[in-house]
């Protein structure tokens, strides 16, 4: 039972979610040691996309603005930090928080046209808006064109006072991205506790009733974008790295569209429902749905059906028909996702053995 | 609550478990006495999906391969991986294959984004990879040990195909329309130098986006310029746009466009016949052959292996991007190692089935600089005009 406020807003609410966050905290911090190097890979990308999906879920789970174009902030945050590093010299924190803020900046462009415009139509609009970046990038030879671009080499020093500070392998950039997910996690807690977080909620369930209330939607919503945007711009300068090269069309419109079945898989309007979505989303279309085939058993039987009645490539698209059903029987069966599934768990637990 | 004690004892468990743990560093090995593992990642779904059927390709000669009893002894286990052309997934795909079921080698390979983000941790990893199905110059310069490209490069197919519109068709009005990117300007390029050798210039040069759909205005410039023949560098889609756009426009050139576009059935049906008659340039012999043993072979091997597949230009591809790497397993011996394997590598020389002769040395890992000339007949049928080429103007092999 809360009590008052700071019982609300406080980041750990008992001893026992502590003990967990703990639990888990040092878990990933010594993963690396009992886990084999291509399962780091999976977690820098699984942890970029998370970044990215908590960042997406302020914007379409708690503001209930949809986004088709985040894509294109993830372009321009891979894009900014690579160029800011490799042309102006910038170190790596400082580039990549100011590729986010220009990620940040066109949210806020793109949050303008989201002020008149509501569900489908915004979709369309935000679609737009990511399908227009890739090829913009594309026709510009300073950002390499068609060819895309390679990242500078990755270091946390400060290049002018010579300090240097190299994150070359996998497990650096692991920790990297670790602490840095840890931060906009925590960072997306907080927003959502505080007077912006439940504007947003307000404009969300109801816009009017939020106007009237006193939210200022034309602040508010383009906010919602910009913070969304800014996350995407973060997880873009990591995502640039973890590849060391990309080209414009690495950031396609599929792309945005598993962004968002991240959101809707994971729960709506939560962050741990993001964490997981992004986590199980990126698990099987990275790794169990490329070896279905060599699953025992389940992958004979795959493959199986496939030759009899898929088309040629058969077992691939299992994957995209795997995910799909997954989304329809998440709206169907578990509207808040797997937050709703974990809530329910808990609850199941609570009460445990009566 | 007793959850302090708890956590304190959860704490130091985890601590131990980490100081004991051994992270194992060590790739399985990429082969054993009973198979080699060789991978290949290819889009099967996505944008680039009709492009997939250059690893599916790969996999018929493998079976054919297996079928004769494997290569010393040891079978071929061939994994495909779909990338979705999406360089992200093609890293995951690669540390996946590599680190976790142990791959030898890597064959083929679509997309030179794809490529260009595993070359690097390919050669770190000491993994060969024979045959990209791109042409990008990253990956011939600086010379990489563990790369062998085969396919042509684009610089010298527009030389070769210059030479054959000065030379055969001659033809003195030419014009070019080529994709404003590396693929484009490099072809655009080896045809201008090859144009220089006879004084001769284009009669005009036009750039195309690849997303641009309404060419109206580039066809009218080709058309103003008064040229008989146009060759182009540009994308499938494109090429349909430019061909309908002429015709609309009363535009009649003789277009001659490189072996990118060379799947004649497929580029007849997309541009409603009007493909009839283009001349293009090839990195494999026509699918219909009879006189080439091989082709013929590897034809009656798809109907067993493959019924289901369209025995098309990249399918071909598929075979013959990966045929070197089985003629060399063969020569390395039962004693295999990645280092006899890369010594029968670069001691290949000359080496040719269905696609162009190949020939490696430690220094030069670009495999060839020949391409044929063909022409599409009726119903996308194919007709040879020009067998193997060499691009005489070649610098890369000087």
């Amino acid at each position: 039972m809360k009590r008052d406020y700071y019982e609300d807003v406080q980041l750990f609410k008992s001893g026992v979610v502590l003990f967990w966050t703990s639990a888990l905290l040092i878990l990933l911090f010594t993963f690396p040691l009992y886990a084999p190097n291509y399962y780091i890979y999976l977690l820098n990308i699984i942890m970029v996309h998370m970044i990215l999906a908590v960042g997406l879920n302020i914007l379409a789970g708690s503001t209930g603005q949809i986004s088709l174009g985040h894509a294109g902030f993830f372009a321009i945050g891979a894009y900014g930090t690579a160029m800011l590093m490799s042309t102006f010299h910038i170190p790596f924190l400082l580039a990549i928080v100011i590729a986010a803020f220009v990620a940040a900046f066109f949210g806020f462009i793109l949050g303008l046209p989201a002020l008149r415009l509501e569900g489908p139509y915004l979709a369309i609009a935000s679609l737009g808006f990511g399908l227009t970046i890739m090829h913009i990038i594309g026709a510009m030879e300073i950002f390499g064109g068609r060819m895309g671009m390679k990242t500078p080499p990755l270091d946390l020093g400060i290049e002018q006072i010579g300090l240097s500070l190299p994150v070359t392998n996998d497990l650096q950039k692991y920790y990297l991205i670790l602490v840095i997910a840890i931060i906009m996690v925590v960072g997306a807690v907080n927003i959502l506790k505080t007077r912006v977080g439940r504007s947003f909620v307000a404009i969300r369930d109801s816009d009017i009733a939020a106007e009237v209330i006193g939210v200022n939607l034309t602040i508010y919503k383009t906010l919602a974008f910009a913070v969304s945007a800014f996350y995407a711009g973060i997880a873009g300068g990591l995502f640039g790295f973890i590849l060391g090269f990309f080209d414009p069309f690495t950031f396609n419109m599929i792309l945005s569209i598993m962004f968002l079945v991240m959101v809707v898989v994971g729960g709506l309007g939560t962050v741990s429902g993001s964490i997981m979505g992004a986590t199980l989303i990126t698990y099987l279309q990275y790794d169990l749905f490329k070896n279905i085939a060599e699953v025992p058993y389940f992958g004979k039987f795959m493959l199986y059906i496939s030759d009899k009645w898929f088309t040629t490539v058969g077992l691939e698209n299992f994957s995209s028909m795997a995910i799909g059903l997954i989304m329809i029987g998440i709206i169907i069966f578990e509207p808040l996702g797997m937050f709703g599934v974990w809530i329910r768990f808990k609850k199941y637990w609570m009460t445990w053995p009566f | 609550m007793g959850s302090k004690k708890f956590f304190v004892t959860m704490v130091a468990l985890v601590a131990l478990l980490s100081l004991t743990a051994l992270s194992s560093a060590a790739n399985p090995p990429g082969f054993d006495d009973n198979e080699i593992r060789i991978g290949q990642w290819g889009p099967q779904t996505g944008p680039a999906a009709p492009w997939g059927s250059v690893a599916r390709g790969s996999k018929l000669l493998f079976d054919i391969v297996n079928e004769e009893g494997g290569i010393n002894g040891r079978k071929i286990k061939y994994f495909i991986r779909d990338d979705m052309y999406n360089p992200a997934q093609t890293s995951a795909v690669v540390k996946e294959l590599v680190e976790r079921q142990g791959v030898f080698a890597f064959v083929g390979g679509v997309g030179a984004a794809c490529g260009m983000a595993v070359k690097d941790y390919l050669s770190k990893n000491k993994i060969v990879w024979v045959g990209p199905s791109a042409a990008d110059d990253n990956f011939i310069e600086p010379l990489d040990p563990y790369l062998f490209a085969v396919y042509p490069l684009y610089n010298d197919e527009g030389s070769i195909l210059a030479k054959y519109i000065v030379e055969k068709l001659k033809s003195t009005k030419i014009a070019m329309l080529y994709q404003n990117d590396a693929y484009g300007k490099d072809g655009l390029e080896g045809a201008k130098k090859r144009l220089a050798t006879y004084k001769m210039q284009f009669v005009a040069e036009i750039p195309v986006e690849p997303t641009e759909k309404d060419l109206g205005s580039q066809i009218l410039r080709l058309k103003n310029s008064g040229a008989e023949t146009v060759m182009m560098f540009v994308g499938p889609t494109t090429a349909v746009i430019a061909l309908k756009t002429s015709a609309n426009v009363g535009f009649k050139p003789q277009w001659v466009s490189s072996n990118t576009l060379s799947d004649y059935p497929l580029m007849f049906k997309i541009t409603g016949g009007l493909w009839e008659g283009v001349i293009t340039g090839a990195f494999g012999e026509i699918p219909s052959s009879t006189t080439n043993k091989y082709m013929v072979k590897y034809r009656e091997a798809a109907k067993r292996f493959a019924p289901q597949e369209r025995w098309g230009t990249f399918y071909l591809a598929g075979l013959l991007f990966a045929d070197p790497i089985v003629d060399a397993l063969k020569r390395a011996g039962r004693n295999l190692s990645t280092e006899s394997l890369l010594k029968a590598l670069n001691s290949v020389k000359g080496h040719q089935t269905i696609g162009p002769p190949v020939t490696w040395t430690e220094k030069q890992h670009q495999g060839t600089d020949s391409v044929m000339i063909q022409k599409c007949g009726p119903n996308g049928s194919y007709i040879d005009l020009q067998g193997w080429t060499k691009n005489d103007l070649a610098t890369w092999n000087k």
